[in-house]
């Protein structure tokens, strides 16, 4: 992949760095990250960072210094509902925009998507996820689950050993992030030391605060042109930390179905004003009313309740 | 219903009293007419005579290709006639025609005709029906039939093609690259045995197919049973030679339709994959032949002999994108369609027009390639156009770019007239065509890159560096003379 | 001799890059790649083996190279061919088909002929590695 030095136009051995990203586009990518996502802080430092040693290889590559093929394969740890594919996506990106992918798309799998029910099954699926990711980025959610060592007739480890294989010998075909909780990956990690080896990048996602996921809430409903009364907001920081505490928690995505509720109430609530005609601002607000409904503001404490 | 023009209105007895009217006032003027879905539509460039206006040209030539005659007749009021009556319905001055040019004014008059009106299946009727008739009519200069929409209601009762790109494609076993075919040449006076030879080395050398021309039937010079079996031996000998399918286009045209049958059910026997009928047999001939073709699993090639004298002027005659449309549904699978670059008549534009008639699933309305109708072709399989005439491999870029993969390049005097002999000719063409193909697929730009990427194959390909050596000076520019009339308009998009 | 089956065979041998060049275009198109291979090089066998399924919804050549050459591993001496299969309506053929592989001898064919009434012959074109059993033919 490296051009002969000798070839190269630059009177002096030198390359641009900051060029060399803007040209492929990298900042754009990068800022938009930091736009369109809440919070994630150490998440987008850490991207900051990769991009920022991939264009170090790059032009390292260029001045005919050593030209193997970075790995590139990472682990993203953290809860549910956090980012980790919205990151990824755009990791894909920036990959591609750099040159270490070649399409730059991104497929999504499961255990179930690789793994097979009889014999013989396994290696074939595994193959035809992996063909399909290839040029892009293999994003295997929960990856953990391939590793059942208590069921000795479970194929899970030749899907294993076939990943292995392709993410050693094939790094500038594909590269794969694996993701889940965290403590759960480690425990995966110390079962196969091979897959640990081959990761080079670690990026744990840490639990949005309250304040982030209310950012995010209000994102949300802007994106689908809603908005909440003014003195709706309170009551939305409010039921966010109470439902922080509850159990099953999955961060963005909670957000998300507790304002498919809201909207739900809204719904119900002007359907039953009685008479009136309905305008637009009636139509996109959420009040504070519609928040308020939820089983998380009862006292009374329901043990499988959450809403 | 649509209503008619006002004139008819003054009543049935009026219009129906002897003597003679008007073509528009007996009916066949109606500009308020919404043609239907299963009407067939015709669209004719019109010239008329001094003093006779445009609407009432067009009515007369809907009139004359219907059920008019130059009177009124009471035998009329016999049939529902308001529904067999052809309808003008629209007439547009063409462009850069008539006062301030060099060309009498002309109009587009478009005509609707009821479905039926014509037998299914049966495009002898459908001929006689729209041009037996209104050519003649001394009202009109002159008149092209320029376009037809045929419906689907009726595209469906013909069979089509009987073998059609794909299967043909699938019985050969290749695929991704248009086929090569020459024909032979000296055009006539070849003996069997010596036509057998330039069969054989023509195809052993690279080419798919090799080709009888049109006026090779049987002559004292060479008996086609002759012809037949030594081209076989030649074709047998070239594929076990080379591994792949060769196939030589038998022409089969005969005097009457029991020679034809006899000439074709021979090159059956002898295990040809094709056979070859000029279209001067006629359409009641080619629809059998078709069906013939059909019922003996062969690829049926038709060579437009003689539609020259009546497509090429663009003020009269018939287009030959109608003719095209006509050779589909009456079923061929090989069509001379032009080469747009070559010795014979055919502007780049128009000769695309024609292609995509052969080609697509559904033609495109196009009026810079001279489709005025979007045709459906209701699945009817899709014709293979045959590019042939003074082409060489120095054009090979131009070639594919114009036309892409499914087509048949034909190089006669281009394989045959090589220096260093037929096989070499062959195998220039074959060499040229894989390279410009494989450089294609690779993204490079063939249009620009065309010589360049030529000459880089000739350097380790002697026959096709000798070939483009030859004929590097050879191209045929002369002012077509049926180009289309409008031109598209660059726009921002673009 | 050189079988010239497939749309490259008059060129020389495709390199690996050049192979992954084309198999990218058809990608490109749409198109599903399979891999197929035979020791029955006749001109009329239309069904080679084939090694895997077509691959459908791939993005990239990679995924298409990795079976080529698992099937260069497997059957060194076969040939192997590359097909690029269009599924629109109206075509739901081959687009394009090339050898990726060849065996290293290629005998050929015998055209055999049986006489017939009069004039006539029966032609068969047959290869000469076909006299022996499947498996050992290269």
């Amino acid at each position: 992949m490296a051009p002969d030095p000798q070839a190269a136009p630059a009177p002096a051995d030198t390359v641009d760095l900051h060029a060399l990203c803007a040209d492929a586009g990298v900042f754009e990518l990068l800022d938009g990250l930091d736009r369109e996502l809440v919070g994630l802080a150490p998440v987008k430092t850490r991207i900051r960072e990769i991009a920022a040693l991939l264009a170090v290889d790059r032009a390292r590559a260029l001045l005919g210094l050593d030209a193997r093929p970075p790995s590139l394969h990472m682990c993203f740890t953290g809860n549910p509902g956090t980012g980790k594919t919205t990151v990824a996506l755009r990791m894909a990106a920036v990959l591609h925009r750099l040159g270490y992918v070649r399409k730059g798309h991104l497929v999504a799998v499961t255990r179930d998507d690789l793994v097979g029910q009889y014999i013989g099954h396994t290696a074939p699926k595994t193959r035809e996820a992996l063909k399909k990711a290839m040029g892009g980025v293999l994003f295997i959610d929960e990856a953990y689950y391939l590793y059942r060592p208590e069921n000795e007739r479970d194929y899970g480890q030749e899907a294993i050993e076939i990943l292995l294989q392709v993410m050693e010998n094939q790094r500038d075909d594909l590269v794969v992030i694996l993701a889940g909780y965290k403590d759960r990956m480690d425990t995966f990690f110390r079962s196969n030391p091979g897959m640990s080896s081959r990761i080079a990048h670690h990026i744990d996602f840490p639990d949005y605060s309250a304040d982030e996921l209310a950012a995010i809430a209000n994102l949300m409903l802007e994106a689908m042109h809603y908005r909440l009364a003014p003195d709706a907001q309170g009551v939305l920081r409010e039921y966010i930390v109470r439902r922080m505490a509850r159990p099953h928690f999955a961060n963005a995505r909670s957000i998300r179905n507790a304002l498919d509720r809201a909207r739900l109430r809204q719904a119900s609530r002007l359907f039953d004003a009685s008479g009136q005609r309905v305008g637009r601002d009636a139509l996109v607000t959420i009040d504070a009313a519609d928040l308020l409904a939820s089983r998380v503001f009862r006292k009374r404490e329901d043990s499988a309740a959450q809403s | 219903m649509n209503a008619p023009d006002e004139a008819v209105q003054a009543g049935a007895k009026k219009r129906y009293a002897a003597g003679v009217l008007k073509y528009r006032q007996m009916g066949y003027w109606q500009p308020d007419y919404e043609p239907k879905a299963t009407d067939l539509i015709c669209l004719f460039r019109i010239t008329p005579q001094d003093g006779v206006d445009a609407e009432e040209a067009a009515a007369a030539v809907a009139g004359e290709s219907s059920t008019a005659t130059w009177t009124v007749v009471w035998t009329d009021l016999l049939t529902a006639c308001d529904s067999y009556r052809a309808k003008a319905y629209r007439v547009d001055p063409v462009p850069n025609t008539g006062p301030g040019t060099s060309t009498p004014q002309q109009y587009f008059a478009y005509v609707a005709y009821d479905l039926i009106l014509f037998e299914e299946g049966s495009i002898a009727n459908l001929t006689a029906s729209l041009i037996g008739n209104v050519f003649s009519f001394k009202p009109l200069k002159a008149c092209r039939l320029e376009d037809i929409r045929i419906p689907v209601a009726y595209v469906k009762t013909f069979k089509g093609p009987p073998t059609g790109i794909v299967v043909e494609r699938e019985r050969l076993d290749k695929y991704g690259r248009p086929l090569l075919g020459a024909t032979m040449k000296p055009k006539l006076g070849l003996s069997g045995r010596n036509y057998g030879r330039v069969v054989y080395e023509g195809l052993v050398g690279g080419l798919d197919f090799t080709k009888d021309d049109e006026n090779i039937n049987s002559q004292p010079f060479m008996h086609w049973r002759d012809r037949f079996l030594f081209g076989m031996e030649a074709v047998n000998r070239a594929q076990a030679a080379t591994g792949e399918q060769k196939g030589h286009y038998l022409n089969v045209t005969a005097a009457t339709m029991e020679d034809m049958y006899e000439r074709a059910d021979f090159a059956k026997e002898l295990g040809s994959c094709i056979v070859m009928i000029d279209l001067v047999v006629g359409w009641t001939a080619i629809q059998s032949m078709s069906n013939w073709a059909r019922r003996n699993d062969m690829i049926l090639h038709m060579h437009r002999a003689g539609h020259g004298t009546y497509t090429r002027q663009k003020n009269h005659g018939v287009s030959f994108r109608v003719i095209a449309k006509w050779l589909r549904l009456a079923g061929v699978d090989h069509l001379h369609a032009g080469t747009a670059v070559g010795k014979l008549e055919g502007d780049p534009m128009t000769v695309q027009g024609y292609y995509n008639v052969c080609r697509e699933a559904c033609t495109k309305e196009d009026l810079s390639r001279g489709l005025f109708f979007e045709q459906d072709w209701a699945d009817l399989r899709r014709v293979m156009p045959v590019a042939s005439g003074g082409i060489h491999a120095g054009q090979m870029h131009q070639l594919l770019t114009l036309f892409g993969d499914d087509v048949v390049l034909q190089f006669g005097g281009g394989t045959i007239g090589h220096p260093a002999g037929i096989q070499a000719g062959a195998t220039a063409n074959r060499v040229a065509l894989e390279a410009m193909v494989k450089a294609r697929n690779e993204g490079r730009d063939i249009a620009a890159e065309g010589p360049g990427l030529l000459a880089a194959a000739g350097r380790w390909c002697t026959p096709l560096a000798q070939a483009l050596d030859t004929w590097k000076d050879v191209s045929f520019n002369y002012a077509s003379t049926d180009t289309p009339d409008f031109v598209a308009t660059a726009t921002a998009s673009a | 001799m050189r079988i010239t089956q497939g749309t490259f065979s008059f060129l020389p041998d495709l390199t690996d890059e050049e192979i992954r060049a084309q198999i990218q275009y058809a990608i490109d198109q749409g198109w599903a790649c399979s891999v197929e291979h035979t020791d029955d090089p006749h001109p009329r066998n239309t069904y080679w083996e084939m090694f895997g399924l077509p691959m459908f919804g791939l993005r990239d050549a990679a995924g298409v190279m990795v079976e080529v050459s698992a099937c260069r591993k497997a059957f060194p001496r076969h040939y192997i061919k590359v097909n690029a299969f269009d599924s629109t309506r109206g075509i739901e053929s081959i687009r394009l088909s090339f050898i990726v592989n060849r065996p290293p001898e290629e005998p050929g064919f015998a055209l055999v002929r049986q006489e017939n009434d009069g004039r006539r012959i029966r032609y068969t074109t047959a290869a000469y590695s076909a006299q022996k059993p499947s498996g050992s033919r290269y």
